[in-house]
């Protein structure tokens, strides 16, 4: 049981780090924090020997890469929505009509749209802050050894993944490993893509050992 | 960098398979989460019958029935988390949510041209309470069907601009004993004002000569407006017309007149296949920018390609299928590449690429075979080799293709300084979409340039060949078959019933004899022609009468000081009283301009005033009509003025907005009873009551007749209003917009409209016995000066509209330019070697790479908007200037950078040296960015920034509060001027001068925020005023760009410094105007072509006619 909480704990803070990567531009103590993991970092390896770290501060590497990247990436040429990839028409749908709308009420949950400065919940950044909160969760009900609550989410967190998020993150983080200019997000896009996958099959052992 | 990473992809993938056994990252992970969720706490239901959560229908605005009382939940208090859980706020429920009752006033906005229509929301409810009238907020009109309901930043800027704690809230005249510019003033009326004003036009009016007629000036800014301004002089029978248009767009202009006697293009972007930009002007924050790039979108989404040729990267090229950066002002290379490939090649399946049904029918090439004298110029020039021995069409597609083959691929590369592969791509989609191209030539290569306007020339021929310019769906039509222009038009609700007559005289202070084919006024002049002696006394010898100054001046939403340039020249004019008597400024902020002026008159913003505007966004006609919201509501509610002449000044001082007025109200009112009140000088009548003559016309009355030349308008109006006395005016009021006409697609094939045997050609009848037919097909009249004017064309035996030139076909020819003293360039042409350069000069830009030999001198690119910042319109508006902050450095290439040492942030000297004659200007100091965003060797730095201000606020005697100075958007400077050197230098910030006082008296609901200023707004410098003025010679547009050379700032050179030698400016100027222009001389009998529009009042034969002594 300790393994699986010291796995939840990670599953936790990689869809932290990713949700935050894909959601707002990094800042110097997200780079910071981020480069002193040295295990995470070792996930970024073309970002580890970027060269222009060593030519530039925090702030200029920010300002005249990152941002421009991230710009580029989010905000203007890659649409970030999984309605656009999932719709016929690939409109953004930032009303009710968005299941992903129906899915967090059902648990609750409000996106706060200006503070994610998103302009649907169903961003990227989103749904994996989602997973994020779904993990959180699955920290409380661990923490009450409530074994069904542990079912219960673990489902929750395959449905998500296998209803929402993996049925059209892999061609948005494709597209973005493709169209990246700077080794942070084209690495980011290749982890978060490969992160995916694998803890897809990770809840579903999960799951076949609860059985 | 991609290909590098990519090439690692293995060993990447094996070092993190299994990413949760390594699980060290944990701690630092949780900290960075954004938190973006919010779990939702229970909250006592409380709804009420009024609102629901889940409404059937989901609607962006109210349904315009309910506009006159719409009760809205507040959006900060829905956040909350609806009513479902809070409730409606009352006296049981002080936790529910505020509901306000808002009245929906249409109106447009007045911050770029496009005019997209804005809704006014006016708060009933906290006015009921007994609080003040106010405006909560503007947002779209969806009833608009340029701007279908949608704004941009700008628009919903009217809002921040109206309750600007900085507006000026009454008139106010410069202290008796002061002089110009020394910013003292005191508080007047508008009577007294007007009272003054009236009588020296009065006085000018009484001495009844020629000059007295051309002493009078009205000159606006951006008009936003169809046809009132031009109506005030016009009534006046003065001359005094002017506008800041040869600063703006009349290279276009002067290109799309020859070819079709129209102002400019009017694409269908909606429709086409290809969207070709030349700059970033239509999609990013030009005309007509929401609108356009609205249209643009909507092709994009249906497949179309767009094309931006820029040297920079702008947000449109950004986000373009194909960015061609093209060496600034040789894009007439690459256009006639296009054309020599059109008509050498043939198409995949081995036709031909020309649009032959259309080029055959539509261009006037059987004039061009027809004059052999012409052709054998051509021969001589060396453009062809030999006159073609026929006159056939097939003869003239022969010749026209050895005419542009030497436009090879090899040329433009070099000249354009642009990758072949570029090239390529760029005409294989060009032939892909076939006749659906759409293009809008107007700002950056025309208005940049020397021979700018040969870039619209030479723009529009591959449009021609392919057929795009037929005016179908998806290619281009014609401004003047997209807009409606009835504003000047209410004569048959004045005592004289008719427009007044035209004008006798000849202002060459707007038209000097140098610029006979100038598109607009030579308006960038005004403040040289007035200070030259020299120039005036040449032409008096010659025989006109030409004014050694203004008696009143009256800029109108206008800033000339700062916009136009050699800004210290306009100064020095505007201080001169022997050269300006009187002047005053109608003006809703404070400007460069108001602070050397005798008066600043308040007049409103986009939902203050009334105008009719139509701009062509699109092939259909709408209008706009600007509402003063105030007012309307007020009037709705059952106000009613003391004068109803002057009910919207009366509405505004009333809701506590200020002593605000509007021009239309202001011009009817001061020429009844200050001009002319006992009608003995012949203008009253033009502006008085046909209901109630003893005072001035009224809206209602104004706009009812305006509104009554609209045949669609006024039988809707009818219908909807039946027992209205102003049912025109009342229905816009209501709506703010009308669509008269859509779909309007070559309505050059109209067959002409004729009753029995006459024709009727823009409601004037012609007995076919009237009308002769030439050789060519063209149906002509005496027009009103006794020349033939063309009012139709027979094709095919088909009798038909026709285009708007004198040949009713488009002008490959453009033969009235040749007569006018321009041969060589009357057909669409560019030189191609050095040698052709120097000869050609006049088409050849003052930036182009042979003046560049120096390895830290430029082609520097000013005209680019900032697409938050137009002009000197927003200067007013908090939250605009705040998100232009620091958008305004010096792009620089990356390589070039590297080459000088130039890093991110450094400061720059850049400074301005003239091409034709070798004087430098002087030069500003700006921030450099180094950029892959621009092309090597040309920098970019919108001449948009860098607005200024000598006080931060001003006493006024009598009045208790300070009257604070453009406290948003311009630091201090000190300037000092002698004469001949002109310099400033940035003394305070924003931020430092917004905290020393916070609290403003004014509007202060709406300001709580002052202390949160944190811009300094010194990221900007006045270039304008170190550039010299580069007159076109032919289309007479200020050639926007500079040649620099840049260095790095030297210590105690700031960003915002500019020292400028306004002497060498004046020396600049004539250089270009002695060397370049070909002046009316000996023997001309006219000031102009008769056919070309001339802005501003009707002139007569008379005003045209001219004699020069030889």
């Amino acid at each position: 049981m300790n393994s699986f909480k010291e796995e939840t704990n990670a599953r936790q803070a990689l869809y932290s780090f990713i949700a935050r990567l894909m959601l707002v531009e990094v800042d110097e103590k997200f780079l910071e924090s981020f480069e002193s993991e040295a295990n995470l970092l070792s996930m970024f390896p073309n970002y580890k020997e970027w060269s222009k770290k060593k030519e530039f501060s925090r702030a200029d590497l920010i300002a005249q890469y990152l941002n421009v990247d991230f710009t580029n990436l989010f905000l203007m040429h890659l649409i970030p929505y999984e309605s656009f990839y999932t719709r016929d028409d690939q409109m953004i749908e930032s009303g009710g009509n968005n299941p992903i709308i129906e899915l967090y009420n059902s648990y609750d949950f409000r996106v706060e749209l200006d503070k994610a400065r998103v302009i649907s919940p169903d961003h990227i950044g989103v749904e994996l802050e989602f997973m994020y909160m779904l993990c959180s969760a699955l920290q409380k009900a661990q923490e009450a050894d409530d074994a069904e609550g542990i079912d219960d989410i673990l489902r929750v967190q395959k449905d998500f993944l296998e209803q929402h998020l993996l049925r059209w993150a892999p061609m948005f983080l494709i597209n973005v490993k493709r169209e990246s200019i700077t080794p942070l997000y084209h690495d980011g896009a290749e982890f978060a893509l490969d992160f995916l996958l694998s803890d897809f099959e990770y809840i579903n052992s999960k799951l076949k050992k609860s059985c | 960098m991609v290909k590098k990473m990519n090439q690692n992809r293995e060993s990447f993938f094996e070092s993190r398979r299994n990413f949760l056994k390594n699980s060290a990252y944990t701690v630092a992970g949780t900290t960075l989460t954004l938190g973006v969720f919010k779990t939702i706490v229970d909250t006592p239901a409380n709804a009420s019958s009024e609102f629901t959560s889940t409404p059937k229908t989901l609607f962006s605005y109210p349904n315009p029935k309910e506009w006159d009382s719409y009760v809205e939940l507040d959006g900060n208090d829905w956040k909350r988390g609806g009513i479902g859980r809070r409730g409606i706020k009352s006296e049981k429920n002080p936790e529910g949510i505020t509901a306000t009752e808002y009245m929906l006033v249409p109106t447009a906005c007045s911050n770029c041209e496009a005019s997209c229509g804005l809704t006014a929301w006016v708060d009933l409810s906290s006015y009921k309470k007994g609080g003040q009238l106010k405006v909560r907020k503007y947002m779209g009109n969806p009833l608009h069907a340029g701007s279908r309901g949608r704004n941009c930043a700008k628009g919903y800027a009217a809002q921040s601009q109206m309750y600007d704690p900085d507006r000026i809230p009454f008139p106010l005249r410069r202290a008796p004993g002061s002089k110009r510019g020394d910013g003292k003033w005191v508080r007047t009326t508008w009577d007294e004002a007007m009272s003054e004003i009236g009588s020296k036009i009065a006085s000018l009016l009484k001495s009844d000569d020629e000059v007295s007629k051309k002493m009078f000036m009205y000159q606006v800014g951006r008009p936003n407006e169809n046809g009132f301004g031009a109506r005030v002089p016009q009534s006046l029978g003065v001359d005094g017309w002017n506008s800041h248009t040869n600063i703006c767009s009349a290279g276009a202009r002067e290109g799309t007149i020859q070819w079709t006697n129209d102002d400019r293009n009017s694409p269908d972007w909606a429709n086409a296949d290809l969207i070709f930009l030349q700059s970033s002007h239509a999609a990013d924050a030009g005309h007509y920018f929401q609108q356009a790039a609205g249209r643009i979108a909507d092709a994009r989404k249906r497949g179309a390609k767009l094309v931006v040729m820029d040297p920079r990267m702008s947000n449109s090229a950004g986000m373009a299928d194909l960015w061609v950066p093209c060496w600034p002002g040789t894009e007439v290379a690459l256009y006639l590449y296009l054309a020599n490939r059109i008509l050498n090649e043939k198409g995949l399946n081995g036709d031909s690429l020309v649009n032959h049904n259309f080029v055959k029918k539509w261009v006037n090439w059987d004039r061009l075979m027809s004059n052999k004298e012409y052709l054998s110029l051509l021969v001589e020039k060396g453009y062809i080799k030999s006159v073609p021995k026929g006159d056939s069409y097939e003869d003239f597609i022969t010749m026209i293709s050895e005419m542009y083959s030497p436009y090879t691929l090899d040329f433009v590369v070099k000249e354009c300084r642009i990758e072949a592969k570029t090239v390529e791509k760029l005409y294989d989609m060009f032939i892909d979409a076939g006749a659906r191209v759409a293009t809008y030539i107007w700002r950056a290569g025309p208005i940049g340039h020397r021979g700018g306007w040969m870039n619209a020339r030479a723009a529009f021929l591959p449009f021609v060949l392919r057929g795009a310019m037929a005016g179908d769906k998806g290619g281009m039509g014609l401004h003047h078959w997209h807009v409606i222009s009835v504003n000047g038009k209410g004569d048959k609700a004045t005592v004289s019933g008719v427009a007044p007559d035209k004008v006798d005289v000849w202002n060459e202070l707007a038209w000097p004899p140098e610029y006979p084919l100038s598109a607009y006024e030579m308006s960038f002049l005004l403040p040289h022609l007035l200070l030259d002696d020299e120039w005036r006394a040449k032409w008096n010898a010659k025989g006109l009468k030409v004014p050694e100054k203004l008696g009143v001046y009256v800029p109108r939403i206008y800033n000339p000081v700062w916009i136009n340039p050699d800004g210290f020249r306009w100064i020095e004019a505007l201080k001169r009283e022997d050269k300006v008597e009187l002047s005053f400024n109608l003006s809703p902020t404070w400007s460069e301009t108001n602070w050397f002026c005798d008066y600043v008159l308040p007049v409103g913003l986009a939902g203050e005033r009334h105008d009719q505007q139509s701009e062509a966004t699109q092939p259909s006609r709408w209008l706009s009509f600007r509402n003063p919201a105030l007012r309307v509501a007020l009037e709705k509610m059952g106000w009613k003025p003391k004068n109803p002449a002057r009910a919207t000044l009366e509405a505004h001082i009333e809701a506590g907005l200020g002593e605000i007025w509007e021009e239309v109200e202001f011009w009817a009112n001061i020429m009844v009873d200050y001009v002319d009140p006992d009608g003995s000088l012949g203008v009253r009548e033009h502006w008085a009551s046909k209901e109630d003559p003893s005072r001035a016309v009224t809206i209602a009355e104004w706009y009812q007749e305006a509104f009554d030349n609209l045949p669609n308008l006024k039988a809707a109006a009818k219908i909807k209003y039946p027992d209205s006395k102003y049912p025109n005016y009342e229905m816009m009021r209501d709506m703010g917009t009308w669509l008269e006409e859509d779909n309007i697609y070559k309505p050059q094939e109209r067959p002409l409209e004729k009753e029995g045997d006459a024709y009727i050609v823009e409601g004037k009848r012609y007995e076919a016995s009237q009308v002769t037919k030439d050789k060519f097909g063209t149906l002509l009249v005496a027009d009103a000066h006794g020349e033939k004017e063309a009012i139709g064309i027979e094709i095919d035996g088909e009798i038909m509209d026709g285009f708007h030139t004198l040949s009713k076909k488009l002008e490959f020819f453009s033969e009235w330019f040749a007569q006018w003293k321009w041969p060589e360039y009357a057909v669409p042409i560019y030189p191609k070697s050095k040698a052709e350069r120097k000869e050609m000069i006049h088409l050849v830009t003052q930036v182009h790479h042979d003046y560049m030999n120096g390895e830290n001198e430029f082609a520097l690119n000013t005209i680019f908007r900032l697409p938050y910042n137009i002009h000197t319109r927003s200067v007013n508006s908090k939250h605009l200037m705040e998100i232009s902050q620091n958008h305004n450095p010096v792009w620089i290439h990356t390589s070039d950078a590297a080459r000088l040492g130039i890093k991110r942030g450094d400061s720059i000297k850049v400074t301005i040296t003239d091409t034709l004659c070798g004087l430098e200007s002087g030069y500003f100091i700006a921030m450099a960015v180094p950029t892959e965003g621009t092309m090597p060797g040309v920098l970019a730095c919108s001449h948009h920034a860098g607005r200024w201000k000598l006080k931060n606020a001003i006493e006024i005697p009598g009045f208790e509060h300070k009257l604070g100075v453009l406290g948003l958007g311009a630091p201090l400077f000190e300037m000092h001027m002698d004469g001949e050197i002109g310099t400033m230098k940035p003394l305070e910030g924003i931020k430092e001068g917004m905290l020393k006082r916070p609290d403003t008296w004014q509007f202060k609901e709406y300001n709580k925020d002052l202390d949160n200023i944190w811009w300094d707004g010194l990221s900007g410098s006045w270039q304008n005023a170190v550039a010299a003025a580069h007159p076109d010679p032919i289309a007479g547009n200020h050639a926007w760009h500079q040649k620099v050379i840049i260095e790095k700032a030297k210590q105690g050179e700031v960003i915002g410094d500019i020292y400028v030698n306004y002497a060498n400016n004046m020396k600049i100027y004539q250089a270009w105007r002695d060397q370049l222009t070909r002046p009316l001389e000996a023997g001309d009998t006219l000031r102009r072509p008769v056919h070309m529009k001339r802005p501003g009042p009707k002139i007569s034969k008379k005003g045209y006619s001219v004699e020069i002594i030889g």
